[in-house]
């Protein structure tokens, strides 16, 4: 086989294996959100009203705030992605009922004192501290040698 | 064209298509490009790398607070519900934290989030009127969006993780990582004594620090927009686009605290307050139009000090809560 084709053969090969640069944009989450919410809103009645359920509420009101604001530039924007999404609907279904299992669970926040956030503030401090001094003796006995 | 020029052309094209191509996304906010993002991105270039003998290695616990860089690896034991992991840094760095190796089970329960900022009994610092990005996005879920993007970077000098695994012997490592922020913006003080300079450079945004002490504070110096602006210092704080307020109160929510002074005028020289709450929030809110700043010292208030205060006060804001 002569060079040139072969080379011609090897850099189509090379070039289609590259990993497209659209993988390297997050996954839009919108519309599956939006899927959760609508679920979200009809489940708020039948359980107790966890601190998750409030943000995702608190996030589909801020989103449809935005999306006002923003006019009919969002909307264009969104089409794209909803067609592409239709084929997935059961994998989205599945995530659904994942979400709405850990919703169930109690609400992410941490009840702290002050007093006690603090004790920890210092005691990370202190372990900075210690770790930093370590460090740097490592550090000089390298540049010492 | 001769053999060895054909050649040469050939190896050329072999040598470019061997090349890889690295994509970055780039968050575009408002469709501009913000001077954070640029940041940003050539941060994470300049980030130092240790060497591994010298990177710090610990086991996290359920509840923990971590101020020091390293890897961190959680194993759960027993099934753990309910934990948090505080991470703290210097005020003038932002925090990254990167999943190295997750081991937990999405699809039955486990989750990791990571927070962009702290929440203490519901309140959220900071809130999401000094924040620039809405709440549901603050949180970043490992088990939607972690093996994509593996790193999360915080705004501010602290961020939290929660995660929950039913199973023993579920684990996950993290690495922390401290990236230097050059205008801090929503601060929580590690000390309830030192000194900071807040400057906000001709942006729209107000910005707070924390310091979980009650203190006394001592403002040094306080430039807000131009100096000689006879016109804005007839309208006072309420109609003035950039101010500086000293909040009290008792929790970590600075739009629930309490406003204990308004300064809306710039000055030089010490000007000092004494604040007798569990928060006390130092918060420059800037219209955009001109460079703010803010320098002020604090010191912690002591025990004598804070009952002198119960006594003269008939009413003090923060006992009531």
């Amino acid at each position: 086989m002569k060079p040139v084709p072969l080379v011609l053969l090897i850099t189509s090969v090379l070039l289609t294996t590259h990993i497209p640069l659209s993988t390297c944009r997050p996954r839009d989450l919108s519309l599956m959100s939006n899927q959760l919410d609508d679920a979200l809103l009809t489940r708020a009645g039948d359980d107790a009203m966890s601190y998750l359920v409030g943000e995702k509420l608190l996030q589909y009101l801020q989103r449809n705030v935005g999306a006002q604001k923003a006019g009919g530039v969002l909307h264009l924007q969104h089409f794209p992605t909803a067609r592409l999404r239709s084929p997935h609907e059961d994998n989205s279904l599945e995530e659904l009922t994942e979400f709405s299992k850990r919703n169930d669970d109690p609400p992410i926040s941490i009840d702290l004192t002050f007093h006690l956030l603090r004790n920890m503030i210092e005691m990370a401090r202190n372990e900075n501290q210690r770790e930093q001094a370590e460090l740097n003796r490592k550090y000089l006995d390298e540049v010492g040698k | 064209m001769s053999g060895t020029s054909r050649a040469q052309l050939c190896f050329l094209l072999l040598s470019v298509t061997a090349l890889r191509g690295h994509a970055r996304f780039l968050d575009i906010q408002d469709n501009e490009i913000s001077p954070e993002g640029l940041l940003s991105l050539l941060s994470s270039e300049l980030k130092r790398e240790l060497p591994e003998e010298f990177v710090y290695r610990r086991a996290l616990r359920c509840l923990d607070m971590v101020a020091i860089e390293g890897q961190f690896t959680f194993t759960a034991e027993r099934p753990q519900l309910n934990c948090a992991v505080f991470f703290i840094g210097e005020p003038s760095d932002i925090i990254s934290i990167e999943y190295d190796s997750v081991n937990i089970d999405c699809r039955g329960g486990d989750f990791i989030k990571v927070f962009d900022g702290w929440v203490m009994k519901g309140e959220k610092f900071p809130s999401t009127q000094d924040h620039l990005l809405p709440l549901y996005e603050r949180y970043s879920d490992y088990c939607e969006t972690g093996v994509s993007r593996p790193i999360t970077r915080s705004s501010q000098n602290v961020a939290m993780l929660f995660f929950r695994l039913h199973q023993s012997g579920s684990s996950f490592t993290v690495t922390f990582r401290k990236l230097i922020n050059p205008f801090p913006c929503n601060v929580v003080s590690q000390t309830p004594e030192g000194s900071f300079t807040m400057v906000i450079p001709q942006q729209h945004r107000n910005c707070s620090f924390s310091i979980i002490y009650p203190v006394e504070i001592q403002i040094g110096e306080l430039s807000l927009g131009q100096h000689n602006d006879l016109k804005r210092s007839i309208l006072g704080c309420a109609g003035s686009g950039d101010f500086v307020e000293l909040l009290g109160g008792n929790g970590m929510d600075t739009s629930k605290m309490f406003p204990m002074a308004d300064l809306c005028y710039s000055f030089n020289g010490p000007a000092q307050m004494k604040v007798g709450c569990d928060n006390t929030v130092v918060r420059m809110v800037s219209s955009g139009k001109f460079v703010n700043r803010v320098s002020f010292r604090y010191r912690l208030l002591g025990h004598q000090e804070l009952q002198q205060m119960k006594g003269n006060s008939v009413e003090d804001v923060c006992l009531r809560a």
